[in-house]
């Protein structure tokens, strides 16, 4: 009896504990590992400058109406929020007179120069332009 | 059964069937919709509720002891209503006889939904307007629709689109009325005009609309909105008018300028014929009636060229001004400018909220206007009599070229401001820490900095004094959700940002850029042309063929802040109420969750700080005990996810007795209805990577 008892346990242990972990594993990253290249974030920042600062500023401290996209007021609008969800709303509405015109690429390389400009850690992977993917990275104020 | 539980249940039943009766007499039924008390019948028929401007239902189902139990009843996407979903979704919808009408997404259409369920019933998007839209100066969903009846069968929506056309819809079927305008359309552009008179184009012509028609009797009165105007290409722009129009037909009725011409009644505020030259001085907030008196409070925003007057010397009537008109004619009755030759873009915001009170023993019929100063500037709204002074107080000078600035401004004496008029220095200084106070002042060393609201710009250069600390102008203060008022109670309930600071500085523009000498901008950094919210974001509008010239390297400008926080200190943003009997502060509350930019901050790590609310404009509902609105910010406080709260505060206190969670900031001001015996709140919520909702909350069934 009490040997049944600790297999059921044991195995509701492990069911829990291999729940937990995939849950863990869509976020199992965070900006805060190097999750893009100094290369990258330089590509970014020469798509940034053609069509971005016009409204958001080379310094990315907005205009008053376009938001800051580096700094405190960024993180507090993007705090525990992933790469993939600022990802897909620049992929979608950005910018607003004609989102297509910019490709998915450069939106990522884009996200990367934004990454650079709010301090984060350069790496060795670039991040790829698929949603589903850069959801698994986390934005975080701290580590 | 026994005679006494017998006599009891008989009670019970006569009593119950007695509070059946009321509430099916009072709420919610159908039967006519009288525009002027629909909020006491359980409806919501106009943006502000009624069109005296209260934003007050006197609902009270839901309350202090069961706000927190408030579920998601029905929710409504906008993503689908246009090419692209919206990300700043701003209306507050009505609801009428059991619909719930409301205008959605980023082609601006106009939806009906069941008020219990949220099941669409129509949804009326067939107009394309191309670049009319596109290149149209207020763009997305804008702030709502409005309705009318004749009481008789015949129910309409009406809306201004995008590109500046009044649609009216039959409120049955979605569809166009017929024998409105032209096919229910009437192209609003058609009047509109600059210069000397000149008709603008109709398809580039420059204006719009975000607020609502005002609907009374059988009239629709429309205002006028153009760009934001930190730096715009000309000063000739589109002038700012009001028109009523015959609801059935769609001609005009009467015509309102906002700029006088020479030998009219405040041409002589446009020295040098500057009249003919400059343009805006629009009517872009919600417009307030009087249906007894017959009058009409208008709220007059800023003329061309937000913060440089130098190409209109002059007061500039009516710009900054409450104009009362009548409701027949549109005849100005009478007027106050709240500033004189406007050059902080203190546009009149919201809408004037209309009460009858009583003050030292005597009635009067008053109108109070919220602003971006952070006054309550409050007068007898037949007369226009300050009901308390307004002694026009001296205010520090221009020394920018060509600038003749106002040497005084009319400030109230009561009620007191609700909000930051103006930096003080030290006392506003962040103060979380020594260091953080020094660091402040020294930030400030290189502003100017006078000790009084109204402080010009000055030529800002990133080598000396960067810029004129200012604070409210542009953003609030109070903005377009405006405030609204218990017309019980005699209580003016007033949203307002509390750290909206900036720093004014203009510059010459680049050659050829514009005919106005200066525009906003610091000298030795990048110039920019500023657009304004949902600039571009239309259905239609088109991708910029213009190539942006990448800047040349530029000096840094240091950030107006202290360690990524406001350079002044808290509360950011808060909630007042004035006695307006009396004219007094009645409580002050911050309002919003502390950001996580503060809460997570290292260098105040350890310290308990009092919840800061949060700068942002949001409007509210007021009901029979609660003011119910949102955070305009979204926050990851420990012990709920990230989001934004939706709050309940005692209305006597200021006390907050109720948050319930959405799961976006607020974007629109909420509104409440009951259709059924169950009340309802409706908010829209936007921003960030969400987009835009209609959340309708209610209790559950158990609950009530």
């Amino acid at each position: 009896m009490r040997f049944r008892v600790a297999v059921i346990a044991i195995a509701a242990i492990w069911t829990v504990g291999v729940s937990q972990s995939s849950v863990r594993a869509e976020q199992d990253k965070s900006v805060w590992d190097g999750v893009f290249t100094e290369e990258q974030a330089k590509r970014g920042e020469a798509a940034f400058a053609k069509e971005c600062s016009s409204c958001h500023g080379n310094d990315l401290a907005g205009d008053g109406f376009a938001p800051a996209l580096a700094g405190s007021d960024f993180l507090s609008n993007w705090n525990d929020l992933s790469v993939g969800d600022l990802f897909e709303r620049i992929r979608i509405s950005m910018p607003p007179n004609g989102p297509s015109g910019v490709t998915p690429a450069q939106k990522v390389d884009i996200v990367a120069h934004i990454m650079n400009s709010n301090k984060y850690p350069a790496g060795k992977t670039e991040l790829e332009p698929k949603t589903e993917v850069l959801k698994g990275i986390k934005i975080e104020m701290k580590k | 059964m026994s005679r006494k539980s017998l006599r009891g249940s008989l009670a019970a039943v006569v009593l119950l069937a007695g509070i059946a009766t009321v509430s099916v007499g009072v709420y919610g039924q159908a039967g006519s919709t009288n525009l002027a008390d629909g909020t006491m019948k359980g409806e919501w028929p106009y943006y502000t509720g009624d069109v005296r401007g209260t934003r007050f239902s006197p609902l009270e189902q839901i309350n202090a002891s069961n706000f927190n139990k408030l579920e998601v009843a029905w929710r409504f996407k906008t993503d689908n209503l246009g090419t692209r979903p919206e990300f700043k979704l701003e209306g507050t919808p009505l609801m009428v006889k059991g619909v719930v009408y409301a205008t959605a997404g980023s082609r601006r259409a106009v939806v009906a939904l069941d008020a219990k369920t949220g099941e669409q019933i129509w949804v009326f998007n067939s107009i394309r307007e191309g670049m009319r839209a596109g290149g149209a100066p207020r763009q997305l969903s804008g702030r709502g629709l409005s309705y009318w009846t004749d009481n008789r069968g015949d129910d309409r929506i009406l809306y201004v689109t995008t590109g500046y056309r009044l649609v009216a819809l039959h409120a049955k079927t979605g569809q166009p009325v017929a024998t409105f305008g032209k096919d229910g359309i009437v192209d609003l552009k058609v009047g509109a005009v600059f210069g000397r008179g000149q008709p603008i184009d109709l398809e580039s012509g420059e204006i719009g609309l975000h607020s609502t028609p005002a609907v009374i009797n059988d009239m629709i009165l429309v205002g006028s909105s153009f760009k934001e105007g930190m730096t715009v290409k000309t000063h000739n722009n589109t002038k700012g008018l009001v028109r009523a129009f015959d609801v059935r037909t769609g001609k005009v009725i009467w015509t309102f300028n906002t700029i006088p011409k020479p030998g009219e009644f405040g041409g002589d505020t446009w020295e040098n014929e500057s009249w003919a030259q400059n343009g805006n001085t629009g009517v872009w907030a919600q417009i307030t009636i009087d249906a007894e008196a017959g009058l009409v409070y208008l709220p007059v925003e800023t003329p061309t060229s937000d913060f440089y007057g130098g190409h209109r010397p002059g007061d500039n009537l009516f710009a900054e001004t409450l104009v009362a008109v009548d409701l027949k004619t549109g005849v100005r009755r009478w007027h106050f400018q709240l500033v004189h030759h406007p050059i902080w873009d203190h546009d009149i915001s919201s809408a004037p909220l209309l009460v009858d009170i009583t003050v030292d023993g005597k009635p009067i019929k008053a109108v109070a206007q919220p602003t971006k100063q952070g006054w309550l500037y409050m007068f007898d709204r037949i007369t226009g009599k300050p009901i308390w002074p307004m002694p026009e107080t001296p205010v520090p000078q221009s020394d920018v070229p060509g600038e003749k600035s106002s040497q005084t401004q009319p400030i109230p004496s009561k009620p007191p401001a609700y909000a930051r008029t103006y930096v003080k220095i030290p006392d506003d200084v962040i103060d979380f820490t020594p260091p953080m106070r020094a660091a402040g002042l020294e930030v400030l060393k290189r502003y100017r900095t006078d000790q009084s609201p109204f402080v010009p710009y000055i030529l800002g250069d990133v080598n000396g004094r960067l810029g004129a600390i200012n604070i409210g102008n542009t953003g609030g203060g109070t903005n377009w959700p405006g405030a609204g008022l218990d017309p019980e109670i005699k209580v003016a309930y007033l949203p307002a940002s509390n750290s909206g600071v900036t720093s004014g500085s203009l510059v010459e523009g680049p050659a050829g850029f514009s005919d106005i000498r200066y525009l906003a901008g610091v000298k030795g950094q990048e110039f920019r042309e500023r657009e304004g919210p949902g600039f571009g974001s239309a259905a239609d509008a088109p991708r910029s063929t213009v190539p942006t010239t990448p800047p040349a390297a530029t000096t840094p400008v240091p950030p107006l802040g202290v360690d990524g926080l406001s350079i002044v200190k808290p509360p950011y943003g808060v909630l007042s109420a004035i006695d307006l009997n009396k004219g007094e502060l009645m409580f002050q509350v911050p309002h919003g969750d502390t950001p996580d930019v503060v809460r997570n901050h290292p260098a105040l790590k350890g310290m308990t700080i009092p919840k800061t609310g949060q700068n942002g404009a949001v409007g509210l509902v007021i009901t029979r005990t609660l003011v119910i609105y949102g955070d305009p910010q979204v926050t990851s406080p420990p012990g709920r996810p990230r989001g934004a709260m939706l709050r309940a505060y005692d209305k006597k206190t200021g006390a907050q007795v109720g948050e319930v969670w959405m799961p976006a900031q607020q974007s629109g001001s909420p509104m409440t209805y009951m259709v059924d015996g169950k009340q309802y709140i409706i908010v829209a919520v936007s921003g960030g990577n969400y987009s835009g909702e209609y959340i309708a909350y209610a209790l559950p069934d158990s609950a009530r």
